[in-house]
């Protein structure tokens, strides 16, 4: 359990200078929550990778804060930042970048190493992570030896490691059939949830925006309008308030996908 | 980090075998060569060893046998005998020759030896084991080595030439062989006469009395006999070792420098490549939170591994060499030593440390974040 709270201020990107300057995010302003999912949307060369790289401790911003437990990581020096990285962050990419000539199990548990781990805690920890994530018959396997669901499960149990207060994934569905990628982020969803981790999501995936809390939607490097996910409390499907059904109940308002779960609801709403 | 060196390395099987089989053979060179010298200093001894005498006495200055001569007049040999504690004296011809077996071609029959004149009354310097006949040549007598005779085709009674002199094969000795050839026995007579009775001797070899020291009777001789070295037997030895390790230092020196270059270079080319082929691997381990000092580690470990393989597989190679190399009707002894093994080994982890420094610049110029642009 986590009880970080992520905060970014007014985050400004420029790449390059004078006539090529780009200016990638512009004062960009976002916080999360333990436990919550946020789901960054936007066009290809919006800014998402850029964003996420920052708040990943990867890229410095050129103004602006980013800031977790208090901490003011865009002002700490460069050489603490892979600690950071390693033990509040956990990153899923694109393209899984599981390391080739290690097994499931090597590639999760190296990264445990990295964070002092011994090796025999690191194997037993790592092992009980893709357990909990239906690999614990994949264990010895190669990640070749993987299909893309696989991969991107380990590349999860990787992130979770190192009980990293933020998870961090960029375009995690782009290599994954729609269906495969749908489940792989729902059981990121389930973990978010179960160990109140932040996540936050980078991509362009419509299908999948409905495991997120937020959806928010970046433009030109800036959050155009925010979109607050909620979750049907009938068919636990997550949809837009803006856009969805509501009902209030005892002084809270209650979203559902659809007219069906709000009568359902209201025969009986103090379940 | 050394897992994943393990398992990086043990990925690319074509690469690890270049690499470790590359550096096997530069090292091998240097092992080899040393186990061959070796083996040549301690056969290069074997006459001093098995000679019976606690005492070499030679013409001053002389301290060897080897690419030496000592001539001492005959009435040398009665000075030493009268220094207390030595008990007896065998004065002794030796000059380097060859050993021709007449009945066979001459080509296939020259055989390199150690010609020692031998009195008939020898308390040392004899022959230490018989294989078959004498083991003191009369006169018109000669002695060689079994291999030698066996090699030559000649048995007992045959006739066989050393110095030029027609001589009856009398005695065939057991293991008498040493790098630079095999040792022959003639009788002193015989010797004297080809060489033209000068009455001189080459050395005179003195057994001690019970309870003295070879040390403290040598250090008498010398005082009391004039122009003569005397050096107790393991001395003598020590001395003869260090002419051939004097002869060969250059030798082992340009070869080792030569196994170094070519196992550094090797090495060295294999961890860089190596290195590149997993530069997105140690982007993704830097973005996850690796330190560059870990990657260095890995690639250190790799380089350390595939040199500790490969010195190992040399090890084993030499082994197998000295091991087969009787076999092969060589005259050639390889000996493994301590100290080559720590030099040689000194020698591998300077490699795997050199080699693994070319891609630290690598390593320390990766950018985590172009891990998520797909690089
Ligand atoms: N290293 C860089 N140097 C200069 N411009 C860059 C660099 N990285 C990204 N950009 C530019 O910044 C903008 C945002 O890129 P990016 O963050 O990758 O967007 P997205 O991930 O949404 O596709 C693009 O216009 C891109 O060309
Ligand atoms: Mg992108």
């Amino acid at each position: 359990m986590t009880n970080a709270t992520f905060q970014v201020s007014q985050v400004t990107k420029r790449y390059g200078v004078g006539s090529t300057e780009v200016t990638a995010v512009r004062n960009v302003s976002l916080s999360v929550a333990p436990g919550e999912v946020v789901l960054i949307m936007g066009p290809s060369g919006s800014g998402k990778t850029t964003l996420l790289l920052m708040l990943g401790a990867l890229l410095k911003p050129t103004t602006g804060s980013i800031q977790l437990n208090g901490t003011v990581l865009s002002a700490l020096a460069e050489n603490r930042l892979p600690d950071i990285r390693l033990r509040e962050f956990g990153f899923i990419f694109q393209d899984f970048n599981l390391l080739s000539a290690l097994t499931v199990l090597e590639n999760v548990a190296i990264v445990a190493e990295l964070a002092g781990l011994k090796s025999r805690a690191a194997r037993q920890k790592a092992a009980a992570i893709l357990t909990d994530l239906g690999l614990g018959e994949r264990l010895n396997f190669l990640p070749e030896k993987l299909s893309g669901g696989e991969k991107q499960r380990v590349a999860i149990a990787r992130a979770l490691v190192n009980d990293p207060a933020l998870i961090l994934a960029d375009e995690p569905t782009a290599n994954l059939d729609s269906k495969i990628g749908h489940e792989v982020m729902r059981l990121l969803r389930r973990i978010a949830k179960e160990q109140q981790r932040s996540v936050v999501i980078v991509s362009h995936d419509q299908r999948i925006k409905d495991i997120a809390d937020r959806v928010l939607w970046l433009e030109d490097g800036q959050f155009k309008e925010v979109t607050t996910m909620a979750i049907d409390p009938v068919c636990g499907m997550s949809v837009e308030q803006e856009k969805a059904i509501s009902t209030e109940w005892d002084g809270r308002t209650f979203y559902f996908c659809a007219k069906g779960c709000r009568d359902e609801f209201m025969t009986k709403p103090q379940r | 980090m050394w897992r994943l060196a393990f398992r990086n390395l043990f990925q690319n099987k074509v690469r690890l075998i270049i690499s470790v089989g590359g550096v096997a053979l530069a090292l091998l060179l240097s092992l080899s060569l040393d186990a061959i010298l070796e083996g040549i200093q301690r056969q290069v001894t074997t006459y001093i060893d098995q000679s019976g005498a606690d005492i070499f006495v030679a013409q001053a200055g002389v301290r060897n046998m080897h690419m030496a001569s000592s001539w001492l007049p005959a009435s040398m040999v009665g000075k030493v005998r009268g220094v207390p504690g030595v008990e007896s004296v065998t004065p002794i011809l030796y000059v380097t020759n060859v050993i021709e077996a007449s009945d066979n071609a001459p080509y296939m029959a020259l055989n390199l030896a150690y010609i020692i004149g031998l009195p008939p009354n020898a308390t040392a310097g004899g022959p230490p084991r018989i294989a078959e006949g004498v083991s003191i040549p009369a006169k018109g007598e000669a002695i060689i080595d079994r291999a030698v005779a066996a090699k030559s085709g000649v048995v007992l009674g045959d006739k066989i030439k050393i110095l030029g002199e027609e001589l009856t094969l009398a005695g065939l000795s057991e293991s008498m062989t040493t790098f630079t050839g095999s040792i022959a026995f003639i009788s002193k007579k015989d010797f004297d006469r080809i060489r033209g009775e000068t009455g001189a001797v080459s050395f005179i070899l003195v057994k001690v009395e019970l309870g003295e020291s070879p040390a403290e009777v040598a250090r008498r001789i010398e005082n009391q006999v004039d122009k003569v070295t005397a050096e107790p037997r393991t001395g003598f030895a020590a001395q003869e070792r260090k002419v051939v390790q004097d002869m060969s230092t250059d030798i082992v020196t340009i070869m080792n420098l030569i196994g170094f270059v070519i196992g550094l270079a090797v090495m060295a080319l294999t961890v860089y490549t190596a290195t590149l082929a997993r530069r997105k691997e140690y982007g993704v381990l830097k973005a996850l939170g690796a330190r560059s000092a870990h990657l260095y580690r890995a690639v250190l470990a790799q380089a350390l591994i595939s040199v500790g393989v490969g010195f190992a597989l040399s090890l084993l190679i030499t082994l197998i060499l000295s091991a087969s190399v009787p076999y092969l009707g060589v005259s050639l002894s390889l000996q493994i030593n301590g100290a080559s093994l720590i030099r040689v080994g000194g020698l591998s982890i300077v490699i795997a440390g050199l080699s693994a420094m070319l891609p630290i610049k690598q390593i320390a110029g990766l950018d985590p974040a172009l891990v998520f642009r797909g690089k």
